[in-house]
Protein backbone atom coordinates (compact mmCIF):
# COMPACT_ATOMS: atom_id res chain seq x y z
CA UNK A 1 0.00 0.00 0.00
CA UNK A 2 1.45 3.35 -1.06
CA UNK A 3 2.28 5.61 1.88
CA UNK A 4 1.50 9.05 2.28
CA UNK A 5 4.32 11.02 2.55
CA UNK A 6 4.56 14.31 4.09
CA UNK A 7 7.35 16.81 5.11
CA UNK A 8 4.71 17.61 8.38
CA UNK A 9 5.01 13.90 9.47
CA UNK A 10 7.77 12.72 8.02
CA UNK A 11 6.23 9.53 6.93
CA UNK A 12 2.58 7.56 6.84
CA UNK A 13 0.97 8.12 9.89
CA UNK A 14 -2.56 8.01 8.07
CA UNK A 15 -3.64 4.99 7.56
CA UNK A 16 -5.51 4.04 4.32
CA UNK A 17 -8.07 1.17 4.14
CA UNK A 18 -8.00 -1.37 1.37
CA UNK A 19 -5.61 -0.81 -2.00
CA UNK A 20 -6.32 2.14 -3.83
CA UNK A 21 -5.82 2.71 -7.89
CA UNK A 22 -2.79 5.16 -7.44
CA UNK A 23 -1.79 7.94 -10.14
CA UNK A 24 0.92 10.67 -10.08
CA UNK A 25 4.84 11.31 -10.46
CA UNK A 26 4.51 11.63 -6.53
CA UNK A 27 4.96 7.39 -6.16
CA UNK A 28 7.20 7.05 -7.97
CA UNK A 29 9.71 9.69 -6.55
CA UNK A 30 10.85 9.67 -3.31
CA UNK A 31 12.81 12.63 -1.56
CA UNK A 32 14.00 11.08 1.86
CA UNK A 33 16.03 14.17 2.34
CA UNK A 34 13.10 16.19 2.86
CA UNK A 35 11.58 13.86 5.16
CA UNK A 36 14.32 13.17 7.85
CA UNK A 37 14.72 17.40 7.80
CA UNK A 38 11.01 18.25 8.75
CA UNK A 39 9.59 15.36 10.85
CA UNK A 40 7.71 16.77 13.55
CA UNK A 41 5.48 15.74 15.83
CA UNK A 42 4.95 18.96 17.74
CA UNK A 43 1.99 20.78 16.64
CA UNK A 44 -0.14 23.82 18.55
CA UNK A 45 -2.94 22.26 18.98
CA UNK A 46 -5.64 24.74 18.47
CA UNK A 47 -9.01 23.22 20.92
CA UNK A 48 -8.91 19.62 21.29
CA UNK A 49 -10.36 19.19 24.61
CA UNK A 50 -10.94 15.72 23.07
CA UNK A 51 -14.52 16.20 23.28
CA UNK A 52 -17.23 16.34 21.07
CA UNK A 53 -18.37 19.61 19.89
CA UNK A 54 -17.38 23.35 18.64
CA UNK A 55 -14.48 25.00 18.74
CA UNK A 56 -14.09 28.86 19.35
CA UNK A 57 -11.87 31.03 17.27
CA UNK A 58 -9.42 34.00 18.67
CA UNK A 59 -12.95 36.59 18.42
CA UNK A 60 -15.98 33.85 18.65
CA UNK A 61 -17.60 31.24 16.98
CA UNK A 62 -17.08 30.39 13.25
CA UNK A 63 -19.96 28.39 11.35
CA UNK A 64 -19.55 27.19 7.49
CA UNK A 65 -22.27 28.08 4.98
CA UNK A 66 -22.44 25.68 1.90
CA UNK A 67 -24.74 25.56 -0.88
CA UNK A 68 -24.36 29.44 -1.40
CA UNK A 69 -25.85 30.52 -4.51
CA UNK A 70 -23.28 31.48 -7.02
CA UNK A 71 -24.46 34.82 -7.12
CA UNK A 72 -24.80 35.80 -3.73
CA UNK A 73 -23.22 38.81 -2.62
CA UNK A 74 -21.90 39.34 0.89
CA UNK A 75 -25.00 41.66 1.25
CA UNK A 76 -27.15 38.83 1.16
CA UNK A 77 -25.53 36.65 3.58
CA UNK A 78 -25.13 39.78 5.89
CA UNK A 79 -29.22 40.28 5.60
CA UNK A 80 -29.67 36.81 6.32
CA UNK A 81 -27.39 35.69 8.93
CA UNK A 82 -27.22 39.20 10.68
CA UNK A 83 -30.64 38.72 12.48
CA UNK A 84 -28.63 36.08 14.43
CA UNK A 85 -26.02 38.62 16.22
CA UNK A 86 -23.47 40.63 14.84
CA UNK A 87 -21.40 39.04 12.29
CA UNK A 88 -17.81 39.94 13.65
CA UNK A 89 -16.19 38.66 10.28
CA UNK A 90 -17.84 36.98 6.91
CA UNK A 91 -15.81 35.27 4.24
CA UNK A 92 -17.02 34.82 1.02
CA UNK A 93 -14.54 32.87 -1.79
CA UNK A 94 -14.51 33.84 -5.14
CA UNK A 95 -13.59 30.86 -7.19
CA UNK A 96 -10.98 32.96 -9.27
CA UNK A 97 -11.78 30.81 -12.36
CA UNK A 98 -15.54 31.72 -13.16
CA UNK A 99 -15.89 34.67 -10.84
CA UNK A 100 -18.64 33.52 -9.30
CA UNK A 101 -18.81 32.75 -5.64
CA UNK A 102 -17.21 29.35 -4.56
CA UNK A 103 -20.45 27.58 -3.31
CA UNK A 104 -19.48 28.33 0.73
CA UNK A 105 -19.09 30.95 3.10
CA UNK A 106 -17.35 31.24 6.85
CA UNK A 107 -19.30 33.09 9.52
CA UNK A 108 -18.04 34.44 12.57
CA UNK A 109 -20.19 35.35 15.86
CA UNK A 110 -19.32 36.76 18.94
CA UNK A 111 -21.24 34.37 20.98
CA UNK A 112 -21.53 30.74 20.70
CA UNK A 113 -25.50 31.12 21.17
CA UNK A 114 -25.69 33.61 18.16
CA UNK A 115 -23.79 31.00 15.86
CA UNK A 116 -25.96 28.15 17.34
CA UNK A 117 -29.05 29.84 16.48
CA UNK A 118 -27.92 30.77 13.09
CA UNK A 119 -26.98 27.05 12.52
CA UNK A 120 -30.56 25.79 13.80
CA UNK A 121 -32.75 28.53 11.90
CA UNK A 122 -30.60 28.18 8.60
CA UNK A 123 -29.87 24.65 8.06
CA UNK A 124 -31.95 24.16 4.95
CA UNK A 125 -33.26 26.95 4.21
CA UNK A 126 -33.02 28.39 0.70
CA UNK A 127 -31.07 31.48 -0.39
CA UNK A 128 -31.89 32.95 -3.90
CA UNK A 129 -33.81 29.88 -4.29
CA UNK A 130 -31.28 27.45 -3.31
CA UNK A 131 -30.67 24.80 -0.17
CA UNK A 132 -27.88 26.09 1.99
CA UNK A 133 -26.84 24.11 5.04
CA UNK A 134 -25.30 25.25 7.83
CA UNK A 135 -22.92 23.86 10.57
CA UNK A 136 -20.22 24.20 12.97
CA UNK A 137 -16.57 24.81 11.00
CA UNK A 138 -14.42 23.76 13.88
CA UNK A 139 -14.59 20.91 15.91
CA UNK A 140 -12.64 19.79 19.26
CA UNK A 141 -11.84 16.22 18.49
CA UNK A 142 -11.70 13.96 15.99
CA UNK A 143 -14.88 12.87 13.86
CA UNK A 144 -15.00 9.40 14.54
CA UNK A 145 -16.39 7.92 11.43
CA UNK A 146 -16.83 10.69 9.27
CA UNK A 147 -16.55 8.98 5.74
CA UNK A 148 -19.63 6.70 6.68
CA UNK A 149 -21.46 9.88 8.19
CA UNK A 150 -24.80 10.65 5.75
CA UNK A 151 -26.26 14.05 4.98
CA UNK A 152 -26.50 15.98 7.58
CA UNK B 1 -19.60 9.73 -9.41
CA UNK B 2 -21.80 11.52 -7.16
CA UNK B 3 -20.90 8.13 -4.58
CA UNK B 4 -17.80 9.45 -3.80
CA UNK B 5 -18.15 12.50 -2.60
CA UNK B 6 -20.03 11.53 -0.10
CA UNK B 7 -19.02 8.53 1.29
CA UNK B 8 -15.03 6.25 1.60
CA UNK B 9 -11.75 7.78 2.70
CA UNK B 10 -10.58 11.49 2.01
CA UNK B 11 -7.35 12.64 2.85
CA UNK B 12 -5.83 16.04 1.06
CA UNK B 13 -2.05 17.21 1.04
CA UNK B 14 -0.50 20.02 -0.30
CA UNK B 15 2.74 20.98 -0.23
CA UNK B 16 4.72 24.15 -1.77
CA UNK B 17 8.68 24.82 -1.21
CA UNK B 18 11.84 25.64 -2.18
CA UNK B 19 15.53 25.12 -1.08
CA UNK B 20 16.90 28.42 -1.22
CA UNK B 21 18.93 31.23 0.66
CA UNK B 22 16.38 30.83 3.59
CA UNK B 23 16.96 27.16 3.80
CA UNK B 24 14.22 25.23 2.95
CA UNK B 25 11.01 27.17 2.64
CA UNK B 26 7.57 25.64 2.74
CA UNK B 27 4.20 25.42 3.24
CA UNK B 28 2.29 22.57 3.82
CA UNK B 29 -0.95 21.43 4.92
CA UNK B 30 -3.36 18.18 5.48
CA UNK B 31 -6.79 16.97 5.72
CA UNK B 32 -6.72 14.09 7.56
CA UNK B 33 -9.65 11.47 7.22
CA UNK B 34 -10.77 12.02 11.28
CA UNK B 35 -11.06 15.71 10.08
CA UNK B 36 -7.60 17.21 12.09
CA UNK B 37 -5.85 20.06 9.90
CA UNK B 38 -2.41 20.20 10.04
CA UNK B 39 -0.70 23.47 8.65
CA UNK B 40 3.20 23.66 8.67
CA UNK B 41 5.13 27.03 7.28
CA UNK B 42 8.87 26.77 7.24
CA UNK B 43 11.40 29.80 6.14
CA UNK B 44 14.50 31.00 7.68
CA UNK B 45 13.70 34.09 6.36
CA UNK B 46 14.80 36.94 8.83
CA UNK B 47 15.42 34.03 11.17
CA UNK B 48 11.61 32.87 11.58
CA UNK B 49 10.83 29.34 13.19
CA UNK B 50 8.99 26.46 11.64
CA UNK B 51 5.32 27.43 12.22
CA UNK B 52 2.85 24.34 12.49
CA UNK B 53 -0.76 24.63 13.85
CA UNK B 54 -3.59 21.89 13.89
CA UNK B 55 -7.36 22.05 14.42
CA UNK B 56 -9.97 19.50 14.01
CA UNK B 57 -12.44 20.30 11.26
CA UNK B 58 -16.23 19.59 11.42
CA UNK B 59 -17.19 16.34 8.71
CA UNK B 60 -19.33 19.89 7.14
CA UNK B 61 -16.14 21.21 5.84
CA UNK B 62 -14.50 18.16 4.95
CA UNK B 63 -18.05 17.41 2.65
CA UNK B 64 -17.48 20.98 0.76
CA UNK B 65 -13.64 19.96 0.72
CA UNK B 66 -15.00 16.97 -1.43
CA UNK B 67 -17.28 18.57 -3.23
CA UNK B 68 -15.14 21.21 -4.74
CA UNK B 69 -12.43 18.66 -5.54
CA UNK B 70 -14.59 16.14 -7.28
CA UNK B 71 -16.44 19.50 -9.05
CA UNK B 72 -12.61 20.58 -10.17
CA UNK B 73 -12.36 16.60 -11.99
CA UNK B 74 -8.60 17.09 -10.73
CA UNK B 75 -8.94 13.34 -9.81
CA UNK B 76 -9.32 12.77 -13.75
CA UNK B 77 -5.79 14.28 -14.39
CA UNK B 78 -2.29 13.14 -15.04
CA UNK B 79 1.07 14.96 -14.13
CA UNK B 80 2.65 13.34 -16.83
CA UNK B 81 3.28 15.89 -19.51
CA UNK B 82 3.02 18.40 -16.27
CA UNK B 83 6.84 20.28 -15.48
CA UNK B 84 8.66 18.61 -13.18
CA UNK B 85 9.66 20.22 -9.89
CA UNK B 86 12.80 22.44 -10.21
CA UNK B 87 15.25 24.35 -8.75
CA UNK B 88 12.66 27.42 -8.58
CA UNK B 89 10.64 24.81 -6.43
CA UNK B 90 8.32 22.13 -6.03
CA UNK B 91 4.16 21.74 -5.86
CA UNK B 92 2.89 18.27 -4.12
CA UNK B 93 -0.92 17.46 -4.70
CA UNK B 94 -1.53 14.13 -2.89
CA UNK B 95 -5.60 13.46 -2.56
CA UNK B 96 -7.16 10.19 -1.45
CA UNK B 97 -10.95 10.18 -2.41
CA UNK B 98 -12.96 7.00 -2.53
CA UNK B 99 -10.75 4.16 -3.55
CA UNK B 100 -8.61 6.74 -5.98
CA UNK B 101 -4.99 8.25 -4.58
CA UNK B 102 -3.64 10.48 -6.50
CA UNK B 103 0.16 12.12 -6.23
CA UNK B 104 0.80 14.44 -8.49
CA UNK B 105 4.28 16.74 -8.14
CA UNK B 106 5.22 19.83 -10.85
CA UNK B 107 7.40 22.99 -10.47
CA UNK B 108 6.01 26.34 -8.65
CA UNK B 109 3.60 27.97 -11.11
CA UNK B 110 3.76 31.73 -11.57
CA UNK B 111 0.83 32.90 -13.62
CA UNK B 112 -1.48 31.21 -16.23
CA UNK B 113 1.14 32.29 -18.65
CA UNK B 114 3.40 29.17 -17.02
CA UNK B 115 -0.18 27.29 -17.44
CA UNK B 116 -0.41 28.16 -20.75
CA UNK B 117 2.61 27.12 -22.15
CA UNK B 118 3.16 24.18 -20.73
CA UNK B 119 2.37 21.10 -22.57
CA UNK B 120 -0.98 20.03 -20.46
CA UNK B 121 -2.30 22.99 -20.93
CA UNK B 122 -5.81 22.53 -19.43
CA UNK B 123 -5.01 19.64 -16.65
CA UNK B 124 -2.11 22.16 -15.55
CA UNK B 125 -5.13 25.06 -15.65
CA UNK B 126 -7.43 22.78 -13.36
CA UNK B 127 -4.76 21.93 -10.89
CA UNK B 128 -3.41 25.97 -10.66
CA UNK B 129 -7.28 26.91 -9.80
CA UNK B 130 -7.62 24.07 -7.32
CA UNK B 131 -4.66 25.25 -5.25
CA UNK B 132 -5.64 28.38 -5.25
CA UNK B 133 -7.02 27.75 -2.16
CA UNK B 134 -4.09 27.42 -0.15
CA UNK B 135 -4.75 31.03 0.51
CA UNK B 136 -7.76 30.38 1.97
CA UNK B 137 -6.62 27.75 4.06
CA UNK B 138 -3.98 30.38 5.46
CA UNK B 139 -6.79 32.93 6.08
CA UNK B 140 -9.24 31.02 7.67
CA UNK B 141 -6.25 29.59 10.27
CA UNK B 142 -5.72 33.25 10.94
CA UNK B 143 -9.25 33.37 12.43
CA UNK B 144 -8.36 30.63 14.66
CA UNK B 145 -5.06 31.66 15.50
CA UNK B 146 -2.38 34.63 15.41
CA UNK B 147 0.37 33.50 12.21
CA UNK B 148 3.61 35.02 12.85
CA UNK B 149 4.78 36.82 10.10
CA UNK B 150 4.24 34.90 6.61
CA UNK B 151 7.28 36.22 5.28
CA UNK B 152 7.37 32.59 2.84
CA UNK B 153 4.29 34.01 1.65
CA UNK B 154 4.51 37.59 1.20
CA UNK B 155 7.74 37.08 -0.83
CA UNK B 156 6.12 34.57 -3.71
Amino acid sequence: MPKLKSAITGGASVSLSGPKKTKGRGFRQDDADRHSHLASRDFDSIGSDGGPGPQRSIEGWIILVTGVHEEAQEDDLHNTFGEFGEIKNLHLNLDRRTGFVKGYALIEYEKFEEAKNAISAMDGAELLTQTMNVDWAFSNGPSVGASKRKNM
Amino acid sequence: MAAEEDSGEFYLRYYVGHKGKFGHEFLEFEFRPDGKLRYANNSNYKNDTMIRKEVFLTPAVLKECRRIITESEIMKEDDNNWPEPDRVGRQELEIVMGNEHISFTTSKIGSLVDVQSSKDPEGLRIFYYLVQVRFEVLCILSYLTPLQDQAYLKNE
